[in-house]
C-alpha cells in the first residue's frame, strides 16, 4: 500500500518545486522589476533611513541632524534646520540626487557604522562605538547670517577667515537653495529646476567659481615689489594719464581717466590707496612675473588647496606672462587671464593680517563621537610664507590707509581699524565688485573677501568700493560687536 | 547520522540564531546586548532538551527531523527579533513551552506507545472537535477560558491565568488530533472503504454509507471556514483528509471527489464571501489593488525582489513594511534579509523534513503507524506549501502559520507535538 503514499510524496515535492520556481522568479529572474517598482518605498528609504551624525557650527548650532521618523522604528529623516544659509558648506545627503559638501566629504564619519563591513565588525569587537560620529565646523552662524543678509538678492560670495588659525568663519554664496527641498520624492525635479535656474543657485561661488580679481590683485603685486626691493611705499612713479604697454599699441589708463596724484609723480602708497592702474601696470612689469608668482603661489594660486571638496584653481599664468610684458602689465591689475576664487582672495587678506604666514583654510574643527568625545581634531596648520612680516606690515599699513582715505572708505567701521583693498574687474556680464580686507589692524580676528557679480544691485555703475566694501563693513561690524 | 551529529547540528542552529541576533543588533544600535546569549541558550535548551527526550524515550527514531526544524526555527527567531523585539521575547518563552510539550508527548508515548492513540481515536476526535469549538466560547464571561476575535477570525482563545492571559489557537492542536483520529479510523475501516463499491456506469464509487464521513468532514471544514473565517485551516484539513483517504485506500476516486468538492467549496466561498474575493484579487494581480487588498502580497513581492540573491543582511532590509511580517509573511521577511540563499535554505529544510516523514511512513509495517506518519507529514507539508505558496503567489494567500517559523505559541506547540509523534512512530518502526 505504499504506492499512493509515494504518489502523494511526489505531489508534495512537485508543490515544493513550484515554490522554488516562484522563489527564483521573485528573487532572481524578476527581482529587478519588483525592486524598482515605484511603489516599493524601500528604494527611497534605504539610505536616508539610517541615523547620520550631527553637523554643528562653531557655536554648537545644529546645521544637520537626523530625526526619528514617528511610528517607524530605527528610521531617521535628515533635516537641515538652517536651510539655505549653509547649503553650500554643509551640503546635503539624499538618496535621489546624491550628496555634497561636508555631508559628502565626511560621509564616512557621519554614517551609521551598522552596515557591517568586516572592519566595522572587528573594531566593534574591540569596543568601538558603531553609532554615527558628528562633525563640528568652524563656521560662525552670526557671520553666515550677516553675510547672507548683506548680499541680499545680489549674486555673489563672501568668505571670512580667522587670519591666525585659518578657520573658515563664514562661507556664503548667493543665491542659495534649501537643501531640505532635495530630500523628498520630487528631488530629481527640484534639482533640475535649480540647474536650469539662470542664477545658478547650486554653484559654490565662494570656492568653485573663478573671477578676475581686479585691483584686489594689486595687493600681491605691491607685496612682490616690496619683498624684492623693486619699490617701497615711498618710491615715486611718474604720474601719467596713460601707461603705454611695451611692445603693444594698447595703453592703460586709470579708472577715472585722469591723473593718479598731482600729475607729476605719485608714491606707490598713494597709487595703492587710490588704486591707480598706470602705476601698477608699470610696477608689475618692473617686478616680473616670477616674483609675483612667488607671493601668489603660497596664497593659493596655481595649486590645489586641500579642502573638504574640490575647489577651482586660481590662476596666474606665470610662464606666458614672463615672455609678454604687455600682458603682465594688464595682469598686474588682476585682469586678462588672472583668475581667483573669493576663498583665495580671503587668504590673501588673511596672510597680510597674519604677518605673511599662510594658514591652511580649514572648515572642519573636529569630529566627535556619540558621547561627545573628540575623535579627531583639525589643528591650525601653517602652509608657508607668502611674504616677510616686514612686507606684510607695509602692505597692511597701505590697506588701512585705503580704508581711511582711499577707494575703500565705505568699508570703515566706527571705532575699528579696518584694512582693505577694493577691486572692480571686467566680468563677462558686467563689473565684478570686490573687496578684501581684515580687522582690527593691530589684532586681526577676521579676514574677508567679498565678491558681487555684475555690480550687484548697482549694475554697470557698481564698483568694489560702492558695492562690496559696505557689505564687508557690515559683516566685520557684526562679528566684532559680538566678540 | 548519529544522535551526536544531531546534537552538534542543534548547537550549530543555536549558534546561527545568536549570530543572526548579533547582526540585527549591530544594524539597529551598534551594541551587542544580552539578547544574543539568551537566543543561543533558548534554542539550545529547547531543541537540546527535545533531543535528550528523544534519546531517552525514542532512541531509535530518525535523526533527520530535528536539525532542519531547529534551522527554520532559527530563521524565524532572528526575523521576529528583527521586526518586533518584544514579540521575540514572547516567542522564546513559547519555544520553551512548546519543546516541553514535545518532551511530554514523547514521555507519554514511551509509556503507552502509539497503539494507545489508535485505541482512543474517538476520544481524540471528540477532543479535536471540542478544541475547534472553544474559540466560539463567549468572549465576555467570567470563566477563565474565553473566545477571542483576531483580525476578524474567531480562532483564538484567551486563557486567564490570573497573573497574565495567554492567547492560544486551539486549531493548531486540533489539527494533530484530527490526523491521529483519521489514521486510526482509516486503518480500521480500510477494507470497507475499498471493497464495498457500487458501479454507476463506468464509475466505481464506494457505498454511500462509506461516503458519509467524506461529506461530513467536508461540511465541517466548510463550517470552520464560515463560522471562524479561517480559509487556510479548512483547506488544510480537507486536503489532509482527502490525501489520507487516498493513502489508505489507493482509490483515486477519493482524490477526484476531493478535488471536485474543493473546487465547489472554493467557488462557493468566492461567490459568497467578500474577504475571499479580496484574497483572490490579491493573488491574481496584487498590484492592481495595491492600496487595499493587494498591499500585503505586493509588499511581500517588493521585499523578496529587493532581497534578491543574497539579501540585505539581517536588520538591514525593511520586512517591517510588510503587514503581518512575523506571522503569515515570515518567509518574505527571510527572503528580503537573507535573499534567495535564505529562502532556498528554508525550502530545503522543509523538504528534508517532509522527505523524512514520508520515509518513516513508507518503511512502517503497521498500517496505523503508516497512516499516522503520512498524515502528520501531509499536514506539515501541505501547511508549509499553502503559506509559502500564498506568499509566492502559487496559491491564494491563506492565513495559516509557517511551521516553526511564524510567530505564535500555539503553532509551535502543535508542531512540536507533531514532531514528537512522528519521531515516536519512527522509533517504533525502526528496523533494529
Amino acid at each position: 500500500m505504499n504506492g499512493p503514499t509515494r504518489r502523494l510524496a511526489l505531489v508534495i515535492f512537485g508543490g515544493f518545486g513550484l515554490l522554488l520556481i516562484a522563489s527564483s522568479w521573485f528573487q532572481v529572474l524578476g527581482a529587478d522589476r519588483y525592486r524598482a517598482d515605484p511603489r516599493n518605498v524601500r528604494n527611497t528609504i534605504t539610505l536616508i533611513e539610517k541615523e547620520r551624525g550631527l553637523i554643528v557650527a562653531a557655536d554648537g548650532t545644529v546645521l544637520a541632524r537626523s530625526d526619528p521618523v514617528p511610528d517607524t522604528p530605527q528610521t531617521y529623516a535628515r533635516t537641515y534646520p538652517e536651510g539655505p544659509l549653509f547649503a553650500h558648506t554643509v551640503g546635503y545627503s539624499t538618496f535621489l540626487v546624491g550628496d555634497s559638501g561636508i555631508e559628502a566629504a565626511f560621509g564616512d564619519d557621519l554614517r551609521s557604522r551598522q552596515d557591517l563591513t568586516i572592519s566595522d565588525l572587528l573594531s566593534a569587537l574591540f569596543g568601538r562605538d558603531l553609532r554615527p560620529q558628528n562633525v563640528q565646523t568652524t563656521l560662525q552662524p552670526r557671520i553666515q547670517a550677516a553675510a547672507f543678509e548683506a548680499l541680499g538678492n545680489q549674486r555673489g560670495a563672501i568668505v571670512a577667515l580667522d587670519p591666525r588659525s585659518g578657520a573658515v568663519l563664514g562661507y556664503v554664496t548667493t543665491p542659495s537653495f534649501d537643501p531640505n527641498s532635495l530630500l523628498g520624492d520630487d528631488a530629481v525635479a527640484v534639482r533640475q529646476g535649480l540647474l536650469d535656474d539662470p542664477d545658478q543657485p547650486l554653484l559654490d561661488r565662494a570656492g568653485q567659481a573663478l573671477y578676475a580679481p581686479g585691483s584686489t590683485f594689486k595687493t600681491i603685486v605691491a607685496a612682490a615689489a616690496v619683498e624684492t626691493g623693486v619699490a617701497g611705499p615711498e618710491t615715486a612713479f611718474d604720474d601719467v594719464l596713460a601707461f603705454d604697454l611695451p611692445g603693444s599699441d594698447a595703453d592703460i589708463a586709470n579708472s577715472n581717466n585722469g591723473f593718479c596724484g598731482n600729475g607729476t609723480t605719485v608714491t606707490l602708497q598713494l597709487a595703492f590707496v587710490r588704486s591707480c592702474n598706470t602705476v601698477f601696470a608699470d610696477l608689475a612689469i618692473r617686478v616680473g612675473a616670477r616674483p609675483i608668482e612667488a607671493i601668489a603661489e603660497p596664497l593659493g594660486f596655481n595649486r590645489e588647496l586641500a579642502f573638504p571638496w574640490s575647489l577651482a584653481i586660481s590662476a596666474f599664468p606665470t610662464d606666458e606672462l614672463a615672455e609678454d610684458p604687455a600682458a603682465l602689465g594688464q595682469s598686474g591689475l588682476g585682469e586678462r587671464d588672472v583668475r581667483a576664487t573669493p576663498l583665495v582672495m580671503a587668504m590673501v587678506a588673511a596672510a597680510v593680517a597674519n604677518e605673511g604666514e599662510v594658514m591652511r583654510p580649514r572648515i572642519i574643527d573636529q569630529v566627535f563621537d556619540a558621547n561627545g568625545s573628540t575623535v579627531e581634531t583639525f589643528t591650525p596648520e601653517r602652509t608657508g610664507m607668502a611674504m616677510s612680516s616686514a612686507t606684510a606690515a607695509v602692505i597692511a599699513q597701505m590697506m588701512e590707509r585705503t580704508v581711511t582715505e582711499g577707494t575703500a572708505t565705505r568699508a570703515a567701521v566706527p571705532g575699528v581699524r579696518v584694512a582693505g583693498k577694493t577691486g572692480t574687474a571686467q566680468g563677462p556680464d558686467g563689473p565684478e565688485a570686490w573687496f578684501i580686507g581684515f580687522a582690527p589692524v593691530d589684532n586681526p580676528v577676521i579676514a574677508i573677501a567679498v565678491l558681487v557679480e555684475d555690480g550687484g544691485a548697482a549694475g554697470e555703475s557698481g564698483t568694489g568700493g560702492s558695492v562690496a566694501a559696505p557689505i564687508a563693513a557690515e559683516v566685520i561690524a557684526t562679528w566684532l560687536a559680538g566678540l | 547520522m548519529t544522535r551526536n551529529v544531531e546534537a552538534g547540528l542543534i548547537v550549530g542552529a543555536a549558534a546561527l540564531a545568536a549570530f543572526g541576533t548579533t547582526l540585527v543588533n549591530f544594524s539597529s544600535d551598534g551594541a551587542v546586548d544580552a539578547q544574543v546569549s539568551l537566543t543561543f541558550l533558548i534554542v539550545a535548551i529547547a531543541f537540546g532538551g527535545f533531543h535528550f527526550a528523544v534519546r531517552r524515550f525514542a532512541p531509535d527514531a530518525s535523526t533527520v527531523l530535528i536539525p532542519p526544524a531547529a534551522l527554520v526555527t532559527m530563521f524565524g527567531l532572528v526575523e521576529i527579533y528583527r521586526i518586533n523585539p518584544v514579540r521575540a521575547g514572547l516567542q522564546r518563552w513559547w519555544l520553551l513551552i512548546a519543546a516541553a510539550g514535545g518532551v511530554l508527548t514523547l514521555a507519554w508515548l514511551h509509556r503507552s506507545g502509539t497503539d494507545a492513540l489508535r485505541r482512543y481515536r474517538n476520544i481524540t476526535l471528540a477532543g479535536a472537535v471540542v478544541l475547534m469549538l472553544t474559540p466560539l466560547l463567549p468572549s465576555n464571561w467570567s470563566f477563565p477560558v474565553r473566545g477571542l476575535t483576531v483580525n476578524g477570525s474567531r480562532l483564538w482563545i484567551e486563557i486567564d491565568l490570573g497573573v497574565t492571559t495567554l492567547n492560544f489557537q486551539p486549531g493548531e492542536l486540533a489539527k494533530v488530533a484530527f490526523v491521529v483520529f483519521l489514521a486510526g479510523y482509516l486503518a480500521d475501516r480500510r477494507v470497507a472503504l475499498i471493497e464495498a463499491r457500487r458501479r454507476i456506469g463506468p464509475l466505481a464509487i464506494p457505498e454511500p454509507r462509506q461516503l458519509i464521513p467524506l461529506i461530513a468532514v467536508w461540511g465541517a471544514t466548510l463550517g470552520v471556514m464560515v463560522g471562524q473565517r479561517d480559509l487556510g485551516a479548512s483547506l488544510l484539513l480537507f486536503a489532509v483528509f482527502v490525501a489520507m483517504l487516498y493513502a489508505a485506500t489507493g482509490q483515486s476516486g477519493y482524490l477526484t471527489g476531493g478535488i471536485v468538492l474543493t473546487i465547489v467549496g472554493a467557488v462557493g466561498a468566492w461567490r459568497t464571501f467578500d474577504h475571499v474575493q479580496r484574497r483572490v484579487t490579491a493573488w491574481i494581480n496584487p498590484l492592481s489593488d495595491f492600496e487595499d487588498a493587494g498591499f500585503q502580497v505586493a509588499q511581500g513581492m517588493f521585499g523578496l525582489g529587493t532581497g534578491s540573491l543574497s539579501g540585505s543582511g539581517p536588520g538591514l532590509g525593511r520586512p517591517d513594511l510588510i503587514p503581518n511580517a512575523i506571522t503569515d509573511f515570515i518567509f518574505a521577511a527571510v527572503g528580503e534579509e537573507f535573499g534567495f540563499a535564505g529562502t532556498v535554505a528554508v525550502l530545503a529544510a522543509y523538504a528534508l523534513m517532509v522527505a523524512a516523514g514520508f520515509g518513516i511512513s513508507l518503511r512502517a509495517r503497521d498500517r496505523f503507524r503508516k497512516l499516522l506518519a503520512v498524515g502528520l507529514t501531509l499536514t506539515f507539508g501541505i501547511q508549509t506549501f499553502l503559506i509559502i505558496g500564498g506568499v509566492l503567489r502559487v496559491v491564494p494567500l491563506t492565513g495559516i502559520t509557517l511551521p516553526f517559523m511564524s510567530y505564535g505559541g500555539s503553532s509551535l506547540v502543535g508542531n512540536f507535538v507533531l514532531l514528537a509523534l512522528l519521531l515516536r512512530v519512527s522509533h517504533e518502526e525502526a528496523e533494529t
